[in-house]
Order: C-alpha cells, then sequence, then structure tokens
C-alpha cells in the first residue's frame, strides 16, 4: 500500500512541478495506466491518447505555463496563497503556512535547495511520495515501527496540509484549463488526497 | 460516495511508480527520511524564536534608502529603515515597506519563459535555466560579428553596473539608461551650468525655500532623504516655503504661500524675481563677478524684459507678489530652490531649469550651509579587467538623435530610432525597465517591439510579467531587489557621501537568478574573450573591487563592515560647503557658466512662452501626470498595499472648467490629443472626472503608476472578458488574490496616461517634455 501511495504521488508530484515531457506522457497512456486511472474515475480525452506526445508535450508545456507561471489568469500553486496566516491581510508567497510546512519538512529530514519554496503544489506532494517510499522500505525490511511512524507522518502532513488546500486548487485547474490531460490529473490529484485523509472517500474493499 | 478497491489502488500506484521511474530530473527533495527514526533534527517550538536581520538598501525608488530585512523562521516579515543610513536616517515610506510584497508576489516568475506562437500571443514555454542561457548565449554568439547590434536598456546605466560591463565587454556602446523619461534636462542643465549633475537643496538648514513644480514632500529623487530634512528645517529654522504650482500637492499644503502659476510659466515667475533682484541690488555682487562667466550688468540688462507686470500678465501671479517674495528670498540668507524634473520636462526644458537656478546664483546660494549644493558622492571602481569603451561609431543614437551639449540618451527616442531602422539592432536586453508602460507613446512603443524585423531577438530580464517582457522572445526570472548584491551610491542629502550595500535579506526564491549571475553565465556561452571580464569567483569578489578606492573604507573593515551595517559613511567627514573655493567649478571656465553660448537655445536663462498653449480653445486644458509617494513607473505594480492605496487616477478638473463643460464628479470623461505629424491617428484615454479646486482652471492632472494591463493579478482585471473576471470574483476557489480587489467596482486600476503623450526629447537636454501636452476634455 506505502509503495502504491509512493508511485501515486510520485507522478502528480512530477506532473505538477515542471512541463511534461514525450516519455512521460507516453507512460500515463500506457494501457494498464488507463485501466487503473479509470478506477479512479480519471478518464483522459480520445484525442489525448491518439495524439502524438512530442506535440503534445509541446502544447501541454504552454498550457502548463498558462496555469501556473504566466500568460493568463495562472494559478499561484503554493498553499500560502490559499491559506493565510492570521497576521495576512494578503495572499502571500513565504507565508505563515509556508513556515509550517518547512518545519515539518526539517523535522522529518527533508532538506530543501536555497530558496526552494516548501508548499509548492509539486513540492508537497513529493514529500509525500518520499515519506510513503521510506515507509515501504521500513515494511520490506521488517521495521513495522518505523514504517507506522512513517505512516502516521504522511496522514498528519495530509490532514494538516494538503486536505486543506489541494482539492480546492485541483478544482480551479479543471475550470481554468482546457487541456483534458490536466483536468485529469488535477481530478487524480484531488481523489489521492481526500481518499488518502479518508475525507468523503474511503477505500472499503480489500 | 465514491469506491475504490484495494487492489485497485494499488495497480494505479505501481504503474505511477513505473511512469515516473523513466523521468530520471525527478526529485528536488532529498531523500533524507531515512534518518526520522532518531526524532529528526530538534526544532524550537516556542512562538518567540528570535527574529534575525539583515541591513539592505531599497530599490523601491531612485532614493536608495537604507533599509532592514527582518526574518522569521528563514521568511521576511518586514522590512524596516535603516537608522544608521544618511539617506532616510530609519524612516522607510510605504514603498520601501511594500517590498514585501514584490518578494512574495504569487505571480513571480520563478521559471525561464520561451515566447509559443507569434510574439505577444502570451503563449510561453517553460525552459530550463540551461537552455535558456544556451539559447540567449547562442543567439548572442552568432552575431557578435555586429557587436553595435546588441542594445541594452535599462533604468540606470551606472547602477546596472553589470549590464554596462557586458554591453561593453560584447563590444557595444548602446547601453541605455532611462534618465530620457525622467531627469535628463535637470542633469544637463545643472552640469552645463555648474560643471556636476544634479542639486542638493540644504533644506535642513535654509531659511526660505522657494519650490517651481516640485513635490518634495511626495516626490522626489531624495524623497524621504529630502521630506525628512525640509520639515525639520522648517521647524528649527522657522524657514519660509513658498510653493509656485499647477495643482494643490503635498507640498503646497504645508507652505506658508502657495500659487498657482498658469500652465508652462515657471520660469517666468523665477526670471522676473531675478529681474526684481538685480533692480534692487539685492544681488550677492561679489560672488556674481568672482564665480560666474556673466557681469551683473550683463544680466540686469537681459533679465530688464521679464517685468514683474509682464509676469503677473503671463504667469497668473500678480506683480506684488513676486516683487516681495523676489525681496524676501534675497535678502533671507541662507535660502534655496527646490526644483525636479517637472520644471524641466515642460516647454524649453533646460532653460527652466537654468532660471530658477539663477536665483540661487545671484544670490550667492550656492554650495554653502543652506543653499543649493553640490551633490556629494563617492565614485566606484570599474574591477579590473576593465572592457574597453566600444566605438562610439557603432552607437544606435547618433549625433542626430543627442543633442550636442547632453550625456543623456533620450531613451524616449532609442526604440523611434530602430523604427526608423537607421540602425539595425540583432539583440535587445530589457532589464528593469519597462517602456512599454513608461515611456511617452507607447503604442508605438509596442510596434517597434512587436515587429521582428525590426528586433529579431528581445530577451527581458525582470522579476514579474511587465508589459515589456510580454513582448520579449525570452524571459529571464531575474532575484528581487531584496535577493539580490550591488553596491548603491547617491548624491547624499547630509552632503556626507556614503556607500550603501544591497544584499539579499533571504535566499533567491528558487528558479530567480540574479543578473550578475545571469551575464556571467552567458559571458561564458558567448566567449570570444567575453568571458574573461566576468572571471570573477564570487559577487563578493566584484562588490569589493567596486568599493576598493574609497577612501577610509577599507580600514573600517570594507566590505565586511557593510555587509553588517548596510551603510558606510567616513565619521570624521562634514558638509564640505563651499568645494568650488579650492579648485572652481567642474565646468571648462572654472566658474558657473550662466551664460551658455552655442545651444540651440538663448545664451542666458530665458523664458520662451510654449506655443501650444497660447491659442487654447474652450475645452481643451493642459495635461499634467503627476508622482505620488506610493507607485513609481515600473517598479511597484505588483505590490498589493501599495494597489490597495494607490489603484485609479481620475482626472483632477477644476470645479470652474468642469460646469462650463458640463462635468460631474464621477462623470467618464475623454481626453483627446489630436495627431502630430506623422501618426495615424489622435490618442486618447477615458476616466472618470474628480471635481476639485486644487487644480489651475486650464489644467487637468492625472496620477502616474497606475493602468498596467499585464502586470500581476491586479492587472488582469482590467483584462475584462478576456480573463474571465467574472468568473475569478464570483466563484470563491479562484485565485484569493482576486478576491481581495474591492476597489474593481470603484473605479478600477486607473489608466496609464503616458501613453497620449508624444515622443518630444529636448533640444538641449535630450530628456522627454511631458508637460506640453493639450488635450480636449469631453465628457463620455
Amino acid at each position: 500500500m506505502a509503495k502504491a501511495r509512493a508511485g501515486l504521488y510520485g507522478l502528480v508530484s512530477r506532473v505538477f512541478s515542471d512541463k511534461p515531457t514525450a516519455v512521460l506522457l507516453k507512460g500515463l497512456k500506457d494501457n494498464e495506466m488507463i485501466e487503473s486511472l479509470a478506477t479512479m474515475d480519471v478518464v483522459f480525452d480520445e484525442d489525448f491518447i491518439a495524439g502524438d506526445e512530442e506535440a503534445q508535450a509541446e502544447e501541454l508545456a504552454v498550457a502548463y505555463a498558462r496555469l501556473f507561471l504566466a500568460g493568463g489568469p495562472h494559478i499561484a500553486p503554493y498553499e500560502s496563497v490559499y491559506i493565510r496566516g492570521w497576521s495576512e491581510d494578503k495572499p502571500q508567497l513565504w507565508g505563515e503556512t509556508t513556515v509550517a510546512v518547512a518545519k515539518f519538512y526539517e523535522k522529518v529530514g527533508l532538506e530543501l535547495k536555497s530558496g526552494q519554496v516548501p508548499d509548492h503544489l509539486g513540492l508537497e506532494l513529493e514529500a509525500m511520495a518520499v515519506l510513503a517510499e521510506c515507509e515501504a522500505a521500513r515494511h520490506a525490511s521488517g521495521d513495522a515501527a518505523g514504517a507506522g511512524l512513517l505512516e502516521k507522518l504522511q496522514s498528519r502532513f495530509c490532514q494538516e496540509h494538503l486536505i486543506q488546500w489541494v482539492p480546492k486548487i485541483c478544482e480551479e485547474i479543471e475550470q481554468q484549463t482546457e487541456s483534458s490531460f490536466y483536468r485529469s490529473m488535477a481530478a487524480l490529484t484531488a481523489g489521492l488526497v481526500q481518499v488518502h485523509c479518508g475525507g468523503e472517500d474511503i477505500i472499503i474493499e480489500t | 460516495m465514491r469506491m475504490i478497491k484495494r487492489r485497485d489502488f494499488l495497480k494505479l500506484g505501481a504503474a505511477s511508480a513505473a511512469v515516473i521511474m523513466i523521468e530520471t530530473q525527478f526529485g528536488p527533495l532529498a531523500k533524507a527520511a531515512e534518518s526520522l527514526i532518531e526524532g529528526g533534527r530538534s526544532v524550537n517550538r516556542t512562538s518567540g524564536l528570535p527574529r534575525s536581520f539583515l541591513p539592505s538598501t531599497c530599490m523601491q525608488c531612485p532614493a536608495g534608502c537604507g533599509n532592514i530585512g527582518y526574518i522569521e523562521e528563514s521568511r521576511l516579515v518586514k522590512i524596516g529603515g535603516n537608522t544608521m543610513h544618511l539617506s532616510n536616517k530609519g524612516t522607510l515610506c510605504a514603498r520601501g515597506q511594500a517590498g514585501i510584497n514584490a518578494i512574495y508576489d504569487p505571480d513571480r516568475l520563478l521559471t525561464p519563459l520561451k515566447r509559443k506562437g507569434q510574439r505577444g500571443s502570451n503563449n510561453w514555454e517553460p525552459i530550463s535555466w540551461e537552455q535558456a542561457y544556451d539559447e540567449v548565449g547562442t543567439a548572442m554568439a552568432a552575431v557578435k560579428s555586429r557587436p553595435g547590434d546588441f542594445v541594452y536598456l535599462t533604468e540606470d546605466v551606472d547602477e546596472e553596473s553589470v549590464g554596462r560591463r557586458f554591453t561593453y565587454a560584447y563590444g557595444s556602446p548602446n547601453t541605455i539608461g532611462s534618465s530620457g523619461i525622467y531627469d535628463a534636462n535637470k542633469q544637463v542643465a545643472t552640469k552645463l551650468t555648474w560643471g556636476t549633475a544634479g542639486d542638493v537643496p540644504d533644506v535642513l538648514h535654509s531659511k526660505y525655500i522657494l519650490v517651481f513644480g516640485a513635490n518634495p514632500l511626495e516626490s522626489n529623487p531624495q524623497f524621504v532623504g529630502m521630506a525628512r530634512r525640509m520639515i525639520d528645517g522648517m521647524q528649527q529654522n522657522q524657514a519660509k516655503l513658498v510653493v509656485f504650482d499647477v495643482r494643490l500637492t503635498n507640498t503646497s499644503t504645508r507652505a506658508n504661500e502657495a500659487y498657482y502659476v498658469n500652465p508652462g510659466t515657471y520660469a517666468l515667475v523665477a526670471l522676473a524675481m531675478a529681474n526684481v533682484i538685480m533692480q534692487e541690488g539685492l544681488h550677492a555682487r561679489g560672488f556674481i563677478e568672482q564665480w560666474t562667466n556673466v557681469s551683473p550688468a550683463q544680466l540686469a540688462q537681459s533679465l530688464a524684459q521679464y517685468t514683474p507686470e509682464r509676469a503677473e500678465a503671463e504667469t497668473g501671479v500678480s506683480a506684488l507678489v513676486i516683487r516681495r517674495i523676489a525681496t524676501e528670498f534675497a535678502s533671507t540668507s541662507p535660502a534655496t530652490t527646490i526644483t525636479d524634473s517637472v520644471l524641466s520636462s515642460l516647454g524649453s526644458g533646460v532653460q527652466n531649469e537654468r532660471a530658477a537656478m539663477l536665483l540661487n546664483i545671484i544670490t550667492g546660494n550656492i554650495d554653502n550651509k543652506g543653499g543649493l549644493c553640490l551633490p556629494k558622492q563617492y565614485a566606484l571602481a570599474e574591477p579590473a579587467p576593465v572592457p574597453a569603451v566600444p566605438d562610439p561609431n557603432l552607437s544606435l543614437l547618433t549625433s542626430q538623435d543627442v543633442p550636442q551639449a547632453s550625456t543623456h540618451q533620450p531613451t524616449e527616442k532609442a526604440l523611434q530610432t530602430i523604427k526608423e531602422r537607421r540602425q539595425k539592432v540583432s539583440v535587445l536586453f530589457t532589464h528593469g525597465v519597462n517602456p512599454a508602460y513608461s515611456n511617452p507613446d507607447t503604442a508605438s512603443v509596442e510596434d517597434v517591439l512587436l515587429d521582428e524585423t525590426l528586433i529579431p531577438y528581445h530577451v527581458a530580464v525582470t522579476p514579474f510579467m511587465t508589459e515589456t517582457a510580454a513582448l520579449a522572445d525570452i524571459i529571464l526570472p531575474e532575484t528581487t531587489y531584496l535577493e539580490d548584491w550591488n553596491i548603491e551610491v547617491r548624491p547624499s542629502p547630509e552632503l556626507v557621501p556614503y556607500v550603501s550595500l544591497r544584499q539579499p535579506v533571504v535566499p533567491p526564491l528558487e528558479g530567480s537568478v540574479s543578473f550578475f549571475d545571469i551575464t556571467r553565465q552567458l559571458a561564458a556561452r558567448i566567449g570570444g574573450g567575453m568571458e574573461q571580464y566576468f572571471a570573477f569567483k564570487t559577487v563578493n569578489e566584484y562588490l569589493k573591487a567596486r568599493i576598493a578606492d574609497i577612501p577610509g573604507l577599507a580600514k573600517a573593515g570594507g566590505l565586511d563592515y557593510l555587509l553588517q551595517h548596510g551603510v558606510w559613511y567616513d565619521p570624521k567627514t562634514r558638509p564640505n560647503y563651499g568645494s568650488f573655493g579650492a579648485g572652481g567649478f567642474q565646468t571648462p571656465s572654472g566658474k558657473i557658466e550662466v551664460s551658455l553660448p552655442g545651444l540651440p537655445v538663448p545664451e542666458l536663462p530665458s523664458y520662451e512662452p510654449v506655443a501650444a498653449f497660447r491659442d487654447m480653445k474652450e475645452g481643451e486644458a493642459v495635461l499634467t501626470i503627476f508622482d505620488t509617494a506610493l507607485q513609481t513607473d515600473a517598479k511597484t505594480g505588483n505590490c498589493m498595499w501599495l494597489d490597495e492605496i494607490l489603484h485609479d487616477n481620475p482626472v483632477w478638473i477644476n470645479k470652474a472648467t468642469a460646469a462650463k463643460l458640463g462635468i460631474k464628479a464621477g462623470d467618464t470623461i475623454k481626453l483627446t490629443r489630436s495627431a502630430k505629424s506623422g501618426e495615424a491617428k489622435e490618442r486618447s484615454v477615458t476616466s472618470t472626472a474628480f471635481l476639485t479646486e486644487g487644480i489651475h482652471p486650464q489644467v487637468i492632472a492625472m496620477a502616474n503608476g497606475t493602468g498596467h494591463t499585464v502586470d500581476a493579478k491586479f492587472a488582469h482585471v482590467a483584462e475584462g472578458e478576456k480573463m474571465k473576471v467574472d468568473e475569478i470574483t464570483t466563484n470563491f476557489l479562484k485565485d484569493p488574490n482576486v478576491e481581495l480587489i474591492w476597489w474593481k467596482e470603484k473605479g478600477g486600476i486607473g489608466i496609464n496616461a503616458k501613453q497620449i503623450v508624444p515622443v518630444a526629447p529636448d533640444p538641449v537636454g535630450g530628456g522627454q517634455i511631458w508637460g506640453d501636452v493639450v488635450v480636449t476634455v469631453a465628457k463620455v
């Protein structure tokens, strides 16, 4: 389970950290991937599946820029823009929330590069991926206590941070973009976070 | 409720992992989580974490005040003033404090962007810094055989010494600052007259302060330093403040006497006063004889035409007042005038400044305590190896464009010159400037920037999207001023020179790179010997070399002292009043050159009415664009706090004028400037009417610094339907920034009035004449 969570968080983290490459798109169109995504109600347009990945990567680079960087009413993909601290009258980068995220990383031993903004959507998702991967490694080595702690850290981070804003920004992404790819990925991310945090959607069957 | 089967989730997870496995660049977070079982690193959980702080230099306006960044948990939480700094002495204005909005602007550019599709279509592809360096480097290397075709537009050539170094090392002389749209005419007038560009009124010690068209309590190149000293001086010396302006200003409301003058006639007021002073024998005969290149008799004769009665008829200020104030000014010592670029960017520009300066000269209030003083400022060294000054024949602007006497390139004309195809451009850099917003006639600027045959490759270096960057081919996101290094020197308001350090108060946000590092990377890729000029191991090595020649600084600790204190001045130095006494003025004659032969204007200070104002019809008015203490031309557009205070610029219109034209408060009115020769059609802007008695009946005024169309979220509002504004604001899930723009319904974001001003360089100074625009005012 931890391994699967790591994989999924890793994927969405990658998608929201940078423009996609043709290789990434090709991988996503793998039959098994498409089948699996459908189980989370995530479906790509036929055009997307049929299209040439090189050309799509170029188009999606522009869509990515429009969404998150420049060229449209772009969305600033940072938690502090969505969740304001008590002293903040306006959304900003490096807000109080950002500090809380940075502290969490520090506590669990995740190191940031100088200047890296800790609460970027891609980075928060990546933190979950890394923790889940470590959890899987503990399980594999028979360290149940270590694995349990790592699992708790993930759900704490998910409760305190991801669930607070990721569904919101994903909904906004779905509304703002004309790209089927980003709509699907936003839906996947929102679903993942809701499932993981045990909100409305629950994994029932074993 | 959605149900997901465990095995499906596992399968999806495994498939996802497989997808990202093949992506090698994944993983910016170091996987150090293995150490966590021991409890991770200890974290101070108490809320009383000490705040660390770092002194630096503000760049929100040209004043260069000393600021201090307060940092809590690696986050900049507040910016304050540096009490040790000679310019602002601890005070920091709203702009300086709002710098926190600039560094943490949610819309900051943190990835290099490459244009996709047509230029100006605003479609971008994010690219890596390596790719960006390679593309720009390759493009510049390919055309290096024609180095003069490289053009670098920046705000201040001296401040941006790295950019000048880069341009010179490439072999191009075309590093063009923005003084042409700001204070070039004043700089040239002072340089020609007393050999040094600029002036510093020693207002702390003045007993009489005479202001022509300036508004030093709200806007001045030394803003806080000047305003503080002026207020202190008025308290301590009971100095009298007299203001002549076309509108009620923050300064005139605090004046002992304030007068409206007819538009464009400041110089006539000054010359009539000078005439009175000469006629009444109140002039400093000895000073004029010893230190100027004219005789009192010669001056008196040339001034005789400017009688107070003539002045009354043309300026609207009564002859009695002119006589009285002239007498008071000449018989109160020390006294000074204050002028800024407003005076010298209307009518006959340089001549106006000379007229005001003449009052100081004939009363001997020159470089004395309380008078008009020569600027005192350290010169910085150019670190070795120094790139040779490129062949001036490669200049974009030739002698046809730059007036002979001017030391300033007319920025406003640079792009026009490109349009006239007198010189080809291979690569254009815009750095820290936004001509598509700041220059006159922005539509023609846009035309040039959009035309790929004129400018084949445009590189914009900026922390934020701007009107100009939107027309670039590649955008390099540089650090904000709060994350960058530089040595800053300015004329000291205290008249004791100082050195100020700009250092990063927090590490640069990832994805932004300082201009220093950008030029190093590009120089390495362009090669051909260029890289040798950028072979500094660190930026500190470069900065140390910049301050190497400043006497006394090395002994005090050099750069280390600056890193700790932010500013250094020699504590033993006192203002060196009368410094000209030792070696004369830095002019050819060694004297103040009141008479300047060989210029395309009269030799002696003179007044020439503005032709366009002579035959104004009913419904026409003179447009004045004024600066405020809140927005600067190109730097503050994304500062939320400032936008909240100043976001709109309704048209100031006199109540009586409005009544004649049937305009009521809040009416939408249109200002139209008729087409000049060479222009296809007239230019107009539309705004709302603000009725006031605080403006001359023939003048209408609009604030500068609002009405951005491309910049930040605040500008998106202006784009109306295109940006789906209603959706944004009605849906709470949308960008939380936009939700907060309460002023959308109350007048919007203003309009950029500069767009209707035609390009018009002064024939002597080369600086833009902003003030000569007559517009037709009409209710829409």
